[in-house]
């Protein structure tokens, strides 16, 4: 039981530590992972929302699990980190402070750079995992990606998610 | 003390396992991985497809990637950091768990590559040690008691059969197969039905196909797909050792005395046999052998011939594809496209030797299929537009929804000779170890430019039936990437000691009591998917061994 509230408190606190946004030598402001992943989901693929699927919670999944390697980890959360600096050097604001116009622009600018577009493709696929993967891992909500696409998951179903 | 002990689990072990245990003899398996029961199994392509749950994590056990250009000089890759994965199935039963049994035989040509076509620069073509006829039989021992489905027709290179046609009926099929039927015969080529290691209705105490939809790289449900476990281990009384990672074997007077293998907690264990049996898989078996040197094989036991490891082929080729879309059918075609769950089983043979100016080649085979029903790597494709540009928001969402729901691909796969080069064989590296703390093996790797001029040449064909079906955005990559569950040499087999490492029984020329029955022993690879012939071969050596310890020969 102890052992299983240290691991989760270790879980949460990795997924909700902060990143430190640095606006050249200056520290600019401090968000998480999981703030600027929700908004970002948002913004590269609404239909989620419309689906009601959550697809942010996902992310933690992906933090911590044993299979997905650590320099991918890093790369994710150094994201975030690089797509906040690149909006405060642009609109002076975090990115979940923009406007919805000005996140659109700031997603065009960073997809120029080689990082950027990197860094959004790897997202968008944890964002479709979330959507699309069997029901179990807490996305796709009663099934609403599959049915969005008329898709039948394989028979027979997980009975509990591999993490 | 058990009368055989095998090293490994997959298509070139549990033959023998199968065949000798129900003969009488104490057997024991040992297979790194773990035990999976049909119940155990199940569609979850996260877990299975995107979080690789059936191969061992990189940054536990990984290989050294030196690939080599056609100057000769080579970049090495670590695997663990460049996420290049050569690992298939660890678990019992092996890959074949995972594969799709598109099951063709060998050609008579393909055991006599050198004789036939002759030698090409560059190449170390051999003849096979043994001819077809000798196989045939064992081709025909594996469609009765693993299963293999289909339908025998008549074109060109069918190769000589001692059956009229397979044990068990084709598998359904989706209309599109019709389609595919009468653009073959417009174009004059022969629609082969591609037979399957699948059984289509319950049979030999195993459940027959559900057609889930989920086929290859999945493990399967029923015990239909005629995995080395569901159709052999699970029948038979040999003993089977999991979490056992064999690191040396030991050897005493041209005998292997005994090997020796650690959990995953580190702990060593010691087994002592009369026969032992390697069929690690290709790579692996190599790099056993190899890490096993001792003061009588100081450059790896079974290794007088330095040829351990040598001459590691690949299947080479590449695939392709092209989209049927909704607006060019009507609705009787829209639904037969999207019928899923059956499946498509369609093969082209007619360039299995082909002539272009006055030189004859050596073809291959090219097998149709649907694209892979796994959904989140179907979207992952339609994330750039078709000008490279990453999509994302409404116009992503409307690109998906019309290519996943009005339009269907089906794909290619082109199968030829992974001609074997010097620059192409397994070693193991001087500071690398994995978790185990063993030596990794390095796959060095090299593709012979004659692979891509012949994958060419029948990529091509298959584009022409692509076309006269109606298909659209057709293309194809032939590459000389590597297709890492389609690896077999290393151990070939041959008359001459100094030239192979394994005689045509797949003895090894230095030790009297030890077999390779995984594809090492392949001298060349035939255009075809390997695993059919690999569960023939090892029943043949499984006769082999049956009659030594019948004969008290050992």
């Amino acid at each position: 039981m102890y052992l299983n509230q240290r691991r989760n408190f270790l879980k949460y606190s990795f997924l909700g530590s902060s990143v430190f946004i640095m606006n050249g030598c200056e520290l600019f402001s401090v968000t998480t992972i999981h703030d600027t992943i929700k908004v970002l989901h948002t913004d590269l693929f609404p239909k989620a929302n419309e689906l009601q699927i959550e697809t942010s919670n996902y992310i933690s999944i992906i933090l911590h699990h044993e299979r997905v390697t650590k320099e991918d980890k890093i790369f994710l959360k150094n994201g975030v980190k690089w797509l906040n600096e690149a909006s405060a050097s642009m609109y002076k604001k975090t990115y979940t402070k923009l406007l919805f116009q000005e996140r659109q622009e700031l997603l065009h600018a960073i997809v120029q750079k080689e990082w950027g577009e990197s860094w959004l493709h790897t997202v968008m696929t944890y964002l479709f995992e979330a959507m699309l993967g069997d029901p179990i891992y807490g996305g796709n909500n009663n099934e609403a990606g599959w049915k969005w696409l008329s898709f039948e998951g394989g028979l027979p179903r997980p009975t509990k998610a591999y993490l | 003390m058990y009368d055989i002990c095998i090293i490994g689990s997959g298509a070139g072990a549990s033959p023998i396992a199968y065949e000798l245990s129900n003969a009488g003899y104490k057997v024991v398996v040992l297979e790194k991985g773990q035990d999976y029961k049909e119940d155990d199994f199940n569609k979850d392509e996260l877990a299975v497809c995107r979080r690789d749950m059936f191969t061992p994590p990189l940054n536990e056990q990984k290989h050294i990637i030196n690939e080599y250009s056609q100057s000769g000089k080579f970049t090495r890759y670590d695997g663990e950091k460049s996420g290049w994965n050569f690992w298939n199935g660890s678990m019992v039963g092996g890959s074949s768990n995972l594969m799709s049994g598109y099951f063709h035989r060998m050609k008579p040509n393909d055991f006599q590559l050198h004789s036939t076509y002759g030698k090409i620069k560059g190449a170390n073509i051999v003849d096979w040690a043994i001819s077809y006829e000798e196989l045939e039989p064992y081709y025909t021992k594996v469609e009765k008691v693993i299963g293999v489905s289909g339908k025998v027709v008549k074109h060109k290179y069918q190769e000589p059969r001692s059956t009229a046609n397979f044990p068990y009926p084709e598998l359904l099929t989706n209309g599109v197969t019709q389609w595919f039927d009468k653009a073959c015969d417009v174009l004059e080529f022969t629609s082969i039905p591609t037979p399957r290691a699948i059984l289509p209705k319950d049979a030999l105490n195993r459940k027959g196909c559900y057609y889930s939809n989920f086929c290859g790289s999945y493990g399967c449900a029923s015990g239909a797909k005629g995995s080395a476990r569901a159709a052999l281990l699970q029948k038979c009384k040999a003993r089977i050792i999991t979490d056992a990672f064999v690191y040396k074997i030991d050897t005493k007077h041209k005998k292997v005395k005994s090997v020796h293998y650690y959990t995953k907690h580190g702990i060593v264990h010691v087994i002592n046999a009369k026969i032992f049996v390697l069929a690690a898989q290709a790579i692996e078996t190599s790099r056993l052998l190899l890490n096993s040197k001792n003061k009588d094989f100081p450059n790896g036991v079974a290794n007088s011939s330095g040829e351990v490891g040598k001459n590691l082929i690949f299947s080479a080729g590449g695939s392709g594809q092209g989209r049927f879309v909704f607006d060019k059918l009507n609705k009787k075609e829209q639904k037969e496209l999207m019928q899923t769950g059956v499946f498509f089983n369609r093969s082209l043979q007619d360039w299995y030797d082909y002539e272009d100016g006055c030189h004859k080649y050596k073809g291959g085979t090219i097998d149709f299929l649907f694209e892979h029903q796994n959904i989140i790597s179907r979207v992952n494709r339609e994330l750039y537009d078709e000008d490279g540009k990453l999509l994302w928001g409404e116009k992503l969402a409307q690109n998906i929804e019309k290519n996943i729901k009005e339009s269907r691909v089906l794909t290619f796969e082109v199968f030829n000779d992974w001609l074997p080069t010097d620059n192409c064989f397994v070693d193991v590296d001087d500071k690398e170890r994995d978790a185990y703390g063993v030596p990794v093996g390095v796959i060095n790797l090299n593709s012979h430019p004659h692979d891509l001029e012949v994958g060419e040449h029948l990529a091509k064909q298959a584009v022409k039936v692509l076309k006269e079906m109606g298909a659209v955005d057709i293309e194809y990559s032939i590459s000389s990437s590597p297709p890492p569950n389609l690896v077999a040499g290393g151990c070939r087999f041959g008359n001459d000691p100094k030239k192979s490492v394994l005689d045509k029984n797949c003895k090894t020329h230095d030790l009297e009591n030890l077999y390779v029955t995984d594809a090492s022993f392949m001298p060349t690879g035939g255009s075809v998917p390997y695993t059919w012939t690999i569960y023939a071969n090892s029943f043949r050596v499984a006769d082999i061994i049956k009659e030594r310890l019948r004969n008290g020969a050992i």
